[in-house]
């Protein structure tokens, strides 16, 4: 069933250590690659692995400005899918989330200035032309609304829930809605202080997880109206069906033991898209393989969903991407529904009692309509979206 | 000896009490107010989970301890007087 | 949608009676601020005296926030009290909150943190702090509230683009109410940044039409605005019309035109492009500070005067430009006011205010 005027998915876009595109990140997926070690990107005394994007194509290797460069590489892939190339006459708004392109925090420039003798401006000056939405909708033309989201780890499915209502409120025909995330000293360092970083590969919602990995990438999702989409005589399988986020109220770090955002969430969403918790082909969780995400989450899912609910977490095969891993999984989500399987939830070995379900542990043909991809975040933010796949197209 | 040992726990008894409200920010409460035994989490003074890892860290910074993962911490910090206990033990290792 | 209520903390106190006093009294010097970087270790700054607030009782909840947290707090709280409906947290109600900086301040603390003891032995306090939706989480657990939770990050048009936001999550039933604010804060970092990247008025004023060249004076605050459908609250104004990047033609003049003039450009010559011979101008930038967010505080100056209405001066009237300006206070019909802001890109946006 689709809603009368249904938001479509036209163009995916997407980069990650599974893969510079989505294509590379699906065999990936189905070999079972994963692709962590140590740090390159910065030195740092701490051996906790991660999962850097490598061999980033010449063209976009942006100095000082990584997750601007991989945002541009799913924003190309994406409008590339779409077959928008000139988009100044249209009606486009761009809506990313990032964590670490919304701060100033270069070690260097920091360094300097508490010596006292601060002689470039230089990464001011990139802080100050960065904005991350700015940035892409002047690099491509866009001329319809623009925000960045900085929600922490949920901000790439909130951006693209933003980019939802701004369709269907009619503020713009098509957005460009996602998420990027470099690898960065700071978080780095953070998430090992939160003692939730892992010194091994992290396993989600296995009962010997010991926390997640730090990973880096972008992933965006071309979002337009039907009736926009078939003017350019586009059509697509894929759809947005809808979004749902809440707070906890709870906790600055912690989530909500009853996940009560999460699971006032996934049912937003679900209403928005008119569907009910049978119709959920899977859902692409959070899942970051820290003790109490993972808990809380397996929880929530088991009593909306039941336990026999197909579930998985890609950040095995991508690491936590924080504010990209709502993009990269929406996307991931996206084409589970289209080429109607999912892979083995990387990591996961062993069932945890205190979890009344488990991830699949191996390919897993899916046949439905509609999945779910959810995030969780710093600050009690909880998100979810419904995508959609219209069969016979 | 034993006396040593009593002077040694009760400084860091001391010590331990003004940095938790010094660096957890625990306004209205006066180190001394603490007791040694009171239970640190959830009911008595009402840390989380964020003061336990922040603790691991001020540990470090003033005492030079090494915390090694959260079980452990568990039973370290259910008490000043187990967290003192822990640093004496320890430092006298060292 | 309408303002059914406002909450601020700015340099001159918390809530709209500072605001009102303020308007009435015009401009103020601003303070003296130890800037080690500045050459002469002092800038002039409009900040915030947490200390010297007399209902802080709010805070208590929220130990080991920072500053920033602790403005949006206290100018969240604000804004539901001034609202006046009971049951507020018991409807739909979403938050948002736009800040051009967000906690620059504690990043640099743990920028600290990393140079001063290394990768391993930072603080995780001091990391989640300096995450950018700290402040809205705070808000939440201090005020239960559950809805959808979202902090944006705009420069310039931080707020406009909360504003939009708020009003598609109204239009499309997500929420029955947004609470929709601003915050930043000053910091040495960025005081240095602005102070050489800008000029800074050595004689504490901002003259907000003299466009080239223009001088700033840092400020910091937050400023939250309870936003909805219904006739229920402490009704202000209805907000029309939120424009980023276009701008419409309305055809009918408005009563007052307020720019965000504040001299965090150097050329603002593009402000006289809305400003017309018909339509008395003014900036109030000149009583809270320089703020990349600063449209919220005049947006709430101009919801201020169609309540109540009346007209408050423009507080600095160095006029080179000959531009109709605004020099009375005085009771006056309100029934339209348009506050207009440009980016560095010279892109426009509108918030048009209009009596309920």
């Amino acid at each position: 069933m689709i809603m009368n005027e249904s938001i479509q998915i036209t163009g995916l876009g997407v980069v990650s250590a599974a893969g510079l595109d989505l294509a590379a990140a699906l065999l990936s997926f189905e070999q079972g690659v994963r692709n962590a070690g140590p740090v390159s990107l910065f030195p740092t005394v701490m051996h906790y692995p991660v999962f850097e994007v490598k061999h980033l194509p010449p063209e976009y290797r942006l100095e000082g400005w990584r997750t601007l460069s991989l945002a541009c590489i799913a924003v190309d892939q994406a409008l590339k899918e779409a077959e928008l190339g000139d988009v100044s006459g249209l009606r486009v708004g761009v809506c990313l989330g990032t964590t670490v392109a919304s701060q100033l925090n270069d070690l260097e420039f920091y360094r300097s200035y508490r010596k006292g003798k601060t002689e470039s401006m230089a990464a001011v000056d990139r802080f100050l032309k960065g904005n991350l939405s700015e940035y892409i909708a002047r690099r491509i033309g866009a001329r319809g609304p623009q925000l960045t989201v900085v929600n922490a780890c949920s901000s790439g499915t909130d951006a693209i829930g933003v980019a939802l209502s701004w369709v269907k409120s009619g503020l713009c025909d098509i957005a460009i809605a996602g998420g990027s995330d470099e690898l960065n000293h700071v978080p780095y360092c953070g998430f090992a202080s939160l003692g939730i970083a892992n010194q091994e590969l992290c396993a989600p919602f296995d009962r010997d997880r010991k926390g997640l990995n730090l990973g880096e990438g972008a992933g965006v999702l071309i979002i337009e109206k039907r009736s926009s989409a078939l003017l350019r005589g586009k059509a697509s399988d894929l759809f947005l069906a809808g979004y749902g986020s809440s707070n906890d109220a709870y906790h600055l770090t912690a989530p909500s033991p009853e996940g009560v955002g999460l699971r006032a969430s996934f049912i937003t969403a679900m209403r928005e898209a008119g569907i009910e918790p049978q119709q959920v082909g899977f859902v692409n969780t959070h899942g970051t393989g820290t003790h109490d995400n993972d808990l809380v989450e397996g929880k929530v899912m088991a009593d909306l969903f039941g336990p026999g609910l197909k579930m998985l977490s890609t950040k095995g095969y991508t690491g936590h991407t924080l504010a990209a891993a709502g993009g990269l999984e929406a996307v991931y989500t996206a084409a589970g529904l289209r080429a109607g399987w999912i892979p083995a939830s990387a990591g996961f070995r062993t069932r945890d009692e205190a979890i009344p379900m488990a991830p699949v542990q191996e390919k897993t043909l899916i046949k439905a309509s509609y999945a779910i991809s959810t995030s969780m975040a710093f600050g009690g933010n909880n998100a979810a979206l419904v995508i959609g796949r219209e069969a016979g197209l | 000896m034993e006396n040593n040992k009593d002077q040694e726990l009760a400084k860091i008894r001391k010590d331990l009490k003004e940095m938790l409200v010094r660096d957890l920010s625990l306004e209205d409460i006066n180190p001394a107010d603490i007791k040694d035994d009171e239970v640190l989490f959830g009911e008595g003074l009402g840390l989380d989970s964020l003061d336990a890892v922040e603790i691991v860290v001020l540990l470090q910074r003033n005492f030079g301890m090494e915390v090694k993962n959260m079980d452990q911490g568990k039973e370290v910090f259910y008490s000043i007087d187990t967290i003192a206990n822990f640093i004496y033990e320890n430092r006298k290792k060292a | 949608m309408k303002i059914a209520g406002i909450g601020l903390v700015f340099a001159q106190g918390l809530g709209m009676g500072a605001l009102e006093t303020a308007l009435n009294r015009g401009w103020v010097p601003p303070q003296e601020v130890e800037a080690p970087h500045i050459p002469g270790g002092k800038t002039p700054a409009y900040l915030v005296n947490l200390e010297a607030l007399p209902d802080r009782s709010v805070l208590k909840k929220i130990r080991r926030s920072d500053k920033l947290s602790k403005m949006s707090v206290l100018a969240a709280a604000d804004a539901l009290r001034d609202c006046g409906i009971a049951d507020i947290t018991k409807r739909k109600l979403g938050l948002i909150v736009a800040t051009a900086f967000g906690p620059h301040v504690t990043t640099f603390g743990f920028l600290d943190d990393i140079l001063d003891h290394g990768d391993a032995a930072v603080s995780p306090t001091t990391f989640s702090n300096s995450v950018h939706n700290a402040a809205a989480s705070y808000v939440c657990n201090s005020l239960g509230i559950n809805g959808p939770t979202l902090t944006i990050t705009q420069f310039r048009f931080s707020f406009q683009a909360a504003l939009q936001l708020a009003q598609t999550w109204i239009d499309q039933g997500r929420c029955d109410y947004v609470l929709a604010g601003v915050v930043d804060q000053y910091g040495d970092v960025l005081g240095y940044v602005a102070d050489h990247k800008l000029t800074t008025a050595k004689d504490g004023k901002i003259k907000p039409f003299t466009f080239k060249p223009t001088c700033q004076i840092p400020g910091e605050g937050a400023a939250f605005f309870l936003l909805g459908r219904e006739n229920r609250g402490n009704i202000y104004c209805g907000i029309d019309a939120v424009h980023t990047g276009q701008a419409p033609d309305r055809g009918k003049p408005e009563d007052l035109t307020i720019i965000d003039a504040d001299g965090m450009l150097p050329d603002e010559t593009m402000y006289r492009g809305c400003l017309s011979p018909d339509v008395p101008a003014a900036a109030y930038a000149p009583l809270f500070g320089s703020m990349m967010i600063g449209s919220a505080f005049n947006t709430a100056a101009g919801a201020l005067m169609i309540k109540k209405q009346l007209l408050f001066a423009t507080p600095v009237a160095d006029n080179p430009a000959g531009i109709r300006l605004l020099v009375e206070n005085g009771p006056a019909s309100v029934a339209s006011i348009l506050c207009a802001g440009y980016n560095c890109y010279s892109e426009r946006s509108e918030i048009l205010l209009t009596k309920v």
